[in-house]
């Protein structure tokens, strides 16, 4: 079966029934997308499919076929990062950041249907979205920000200092 | 082979030499852990440091500076930070990180950090086990890792005054630059790393005067934003090996149950399937993908029987063993002041109550897992703790393996809040580990996670005031039934204090020791510890242990003990007729820091007490309906004092059957908040924790096992329910304290109280349901 993802065509070889996320994380290696519930109810797993956030953990991966599935990998690069990630570094919204790539997906869907959102519009395209850390009104701030970056005439979208990326180690096979 | 690469550079291997060369054994560690030895203590410096200095076998590099084994500086002019203290959200990293790029005069964006591998070095000086907990990483870092860094500017300046042959205090050294004023040139901290490291470490070291501090006090960006920004952070979900399968494990259906016997023919048929085995924790099923192995797992037909210790208990054969248990003799005195006795001899009950605390599950968002990889004698682990010490004893427990032969590496954890104390799922990769000659990845499902965590335990409280004879209440009694936490965490945690080949005989022994250590602060902290004036108080725990297993979670006691406490005392203001503020601030006369949290936030929130309307109510402002409600709470908990105003509204007046809350006011003091926007930050997150704990939280037990499964029956609180939050900080000169746990135990109190308003029902059990 062949997938699109992130603008780029790749053959993958799971089962069709075999949950999106999955395939993903463990076939494509695109690790930013999360497992938290296997139910659609936490959010951690939100991809966008042709644009519609979706919860990729209980999406069949047959039902990506022909679909264009951006991952948080593909919202924003350090070099053009996508307004909210910008944002998001502003307002430091992250804690534990386990679940801020779905955050960041479902923001990311909200501001491109609107791109001036209320409160109540936030909280309707956010509430799927758990975050045990507690950074709500962190990240509301930033879908405001952001928001506020996208309709100003110099848009937020400068490239993030390498130098403030402050890397971890990271161990694997060689 | 394996090599440590970076998630967003790719730079070179740094730690790879350190970690490879201790799990070879010999020399090369016992010279490491010399060289490291004492440096967590209160002093970086000392004779042992010296060594480093000459050899290059500690440092990654040569030409390279590793005065002490938490800094390093390269000679790009890096520095290299490596963490004693786990990142799980609370900041850490970053705090850690500016005290170092404080003292060393540089941007904290120079740091390059690592997460540290076990080791005596990173022995967390407090609790003589490597891990993270206790709200206390920055403050326990503050003086050593002020020093440390310190010492190293003190170092490299002094060897650039060596090569200029000048006197070291004319030698400046900033943003990575040496400069002398009567000098053309400047040297990097890099071109001085090899000198400072063949000279001998500077001694009495002075630290920078606050008023001299130029990142301590701002609110420096998290520098671990941008890798949880772009997807690139690495949990220990994500871990990737070449060749690598997964597991998932069959569990009981009851807490603790007992794999008697299974058939897995039908498994073993499965697509991607490898290998089906009993493992302690159930039936492991290994396969080329999780997904296949859950699908697989699903297929097996397994008898379990219940522990026998903890049998199939129901949530109420628990408080009944409670009850029986709070009346009885037996019982840890744990706060004796005046006389209570004589006082209830002479004077009279004021008011008496009782209150509950239910069993409650972490739901860290990232759920359990660990990689194991054992082959050639040797294991290596990847698991997202936070007691890397304890992983490797269970490692090394699982696999038979001497602890020089397990190596554990440290991720990112999505979500601690005491979970990660506990290794269990590090139990789990490495005993399947033994059954396959691949590395292998186990993933617990969410509802393995619900249902197998090792709960925040359930409490039951008895308070009664006491009044004198002319009136005035002036004593406190409260009894606490709850089970010692420690009972349950020495069954792991004592093998690290185990000789390296140590067996299961002895292992457990010492943690049958658990049962012996009394009293356990785990159940008393925040009631033994209350700072109002009345002239006799007794606090007594009545060990009631009901065979659940129990670890810390977030505030630990506190996170029962400030909702009982806050919600007892607005009780007696109640009784007394009083304004809880003013009933507050009399009783903490004697705590001026209690006081000024209050005072804060209440003026923050606008408190105004009617007498004759018995309530505060929101400002007009933000109070459209004229019926939102204002409630109160303050306690203290690992250092830092927090008051909070919350206010709500109920969802039907007449008969409410729910609420909102619409903003919750906060004043916390921490002392030097080392970064403001990481404190207000962590104060907003422990509200959110509270209130989800307050609103939702209980973990039900049915026959042994567990009612709660995921997220539509074990809630979290979600964005649409998501208070404003208003947090002001106490300027102070104190050094810091925790921030991670304090802004959780009194929000539920306050909860309550504004809901006592409301309502007029004073609700004492958790979660607060009306009805």
């Amino acid at each position: 079966m062949q997938l699109s993802v992130n603008g780029s065509l790749v053959e993958v070889a799971s089962p069709p029934d075999t949950p999106l996320l999955w395939v993903v994380r463990d076939e494509l290696k695109l690790k930013g997308s999360k497992y938290g519930c296997g139910m659609g109810l936490c959010g951690a797993c939100t991809m966008h499919m042709n644009g519609t956030p979706i919860r990729a953990c209980i999406t069949p991966v047959s039902a990506a076929e022909g679909m264009k599935i951006t991952t948080i990998e593909g919202l924003g690069s350090k070099d053009e990062p996508h307004p909210l990630q910008s944002a998001w570094l502003k307002h430091s919204v992250p804690q534990c950041g386990y679940c801020q790539s779905g955050q960041l997906m479902s923001a990311a869907a909200l501001l491109a249907q609107h791109p001036q959102p209320s409160d109540s519009q936030i909280d309707n395209a956010m509430s799927g979205n758990i975050c045990r850390c507690g950074t709500y009104p962190n990240i509301r701030k930033a879908i405001h920000t952001a928001a506020t970056a996208e309709s100003s005439p110099r848009p937020g979208s400068d490239p993030v200092n390498a130098a403030s990326t402050s890397a971890v180690q990271y161990w694997e096979q060689s | 082979m394996i090599r440590q690469s970076e998630v967003a550079k790719g730079l070179v291997d740094t730690e790879a030499s350190t970690a490879s060369s201790m799990s070879t054994g010999g020399v090369n560690r016992r010279s490491f852990l010399k060289l490291t030895a004492g440096v967590s203590g209160a002093l970086c410096v000392g004779i042992s440091l010296q060594g480093c200095a000459t050899s290059a076998l500690e440092s990654s590099e040569e030409h390279s500076f590793r005065p002490n084994a938490s800094i390093e500086v390269l000679p790009d002019s890096q520095v290299l930070v490596t963490l004693a203290r786990v990142e799980m959200g609370q900041g850490t990293m970053t705090g850690i990180s500016t005290l170092v790029a404080e003292e060393l005069n540089i941007d904290p964006a120079q740091i390059r950090i690592l997460f540290a591998p076990p080791a005596d070095a990173y022995v967390h000086p407090e609790y003589g086990l490597q891990i993270t907990g206790g709200s206390n990483s920055l403050s326990s870092s503050w003086l050593p890792m002020r020093e440390a860094a310190a010492t190293t500017r003190l170092a490299l300046t002094e060897a650039a005054a060596d090569l200029w042959s000048v006197e070291a205090k004319s030698v400046r050294c900033d943003q990575g630059l040496c400069y002398h004023p009567e000098k053309d040139t400047t040297l990097t901290i890099g071109q001085l790393a090899g000198l400072a490291a063949n000279r001998p470490l500077p001694k009495d070291v002075e630290l920078k005067p606050a008023s001299e501090f130029r990142l301590i006090g701002q609110s420096v960006q998290r520098l671990d934003a941008v890798a949880k920004t772009f997807g690139e952070a690495r949990y220990g979900i994500d871990v990737e090996l070449e060749n690598m399968v997964y597991a998932y494990i069959l569990r009981a259906p009851m807490i603790r149950g007992r794999l008697k016997e299974f058939d897995a023919s039908q498994a073993n048929d499965m697509p991607g399937v490898v290998k089906v085995a009993a493992v302690p924790s159930g039936v492991a099923v290994i396969a080329e993908s999780w997904w296949q192995a859950k699908q697989a797992a699903e297929t097996i037909k397994a008898d379990w029987e219940p522990d026998p210790v903890v049998g199939e208990p129901d949530t109420a054969d628990i408080f009944r063993l409670y009850e029986e248990r709070i009346t009885q003799s037996g019982f840890d005195r744990v706060r004796e002041q005046g006389d209570l006795d004589d006082l209830a001899a002479e004077g009279s009950v004021a008011l008496e109550a009782e209150y509950r605390a239910p069993f409650l599950a972490h739901a860290t968002l990232e759920p359990q897992n660990c990689v194991a990889w054992l082959r050639d004698g040797k294991c290596d682990i990847w698991a997202p703790t936070q007691g890397p010490d304890i992983a490797r004893f269970v490692a090394q427990r699982e696999t038979g393996l001497h602890r020089d032969d397990v190596q554990v590496h440290q991720t990112y954890i999505g979500g601690g809040f005491g979970r990660r104390l506990s290794q269990d799922y590090v139990a789990d990769a490495a005993s399947v580990a033994v059954h396959i000659d691949r590395p292998v990845k186990v993933i617990w499902s969410r509802e393995d996670d619900t249902r197998h965590d090792i709960y925040r335990p359930g409490s039951l409280h008895r308070l009664k005031a006491y009044a004198r004879k002319d009136g005035g209440i002036d004593g406190w009694q409260h009894k606490i039934a709850a089970p010692k936490v420690i009972t349950y965490y020495i069954e792991d945690a004592a093998g690290v204090q185990l000789p390296g080949w140590a067996g299961g005989t002895l292992t457990s022994m010492v943690a049958s020791l658990g049962r012996l250590i009394t009293p356990d602060i785990s159940a008393f902290e925040g009631a033994d510890d209350i700072a109002y004036g009345f002239g006799h108080i007794q606090v007594d725990h009545h060990v009631a242990d009901a065979g659940i297993p129990v670890t810390y979670w977030r505030a630990v006691g506190h996170s029962f003990n400030g909702f009982v406490v806050e919600s007892f005392i607005d009780e007696l203001a109640e009784a007394n007729g009083q304004d809880p503020l003013a009933y507050r601030l009399q009783l903490l006369s004697a705590s001026p820091r209690h006081q000024a949290v209050l005072e804060k936030v209440a003026a923050i929130a606008g408190w105004r007490w009617d007498p004759e309307q018995k309530r505060s109510l929101a400002p007009a402002a933000r109070n459209e309906s004229g019926n939102i409600v204002q409630g109160l709470a303050v306690h203290k908990s690992f250092g830092t004092y927090v008051a909070q105003i919350v206010e709500l509204e109920l969802n039907n007046v007449d008969e409410p059957t729910d609420y909102r809350i619409s903003k919750v006011f906060c004043a916390v003091d921490c002392g030097t908040a080392v970064n403001p926007d990481i404190v207000r930050a962590q104060m907003e997150s422990g509200i959110i924790f509270g209130i989800t704990a307050a609103k939702y939280g209980d973990i039900e037990f049915d026959k042994g096992r567990v009612r709660q499964s995921n997220f539509h029956d074990y809630q979290l609180l979600r964005m649409n329910e998501s208070p404003e939050i208003e947090v002001a900080i106490i300027d102070s000169d104190e050094a810091p304290t925790g921030v991670g746990e304090p802004g959780l135990p009194p929000v539920a109190a306050a909860i309550g109280n504004a809901l006592f308003v409301a309502t007029g029902q004073r609700l004492r059990q958790l979660p607060l349901r009306l009805g």
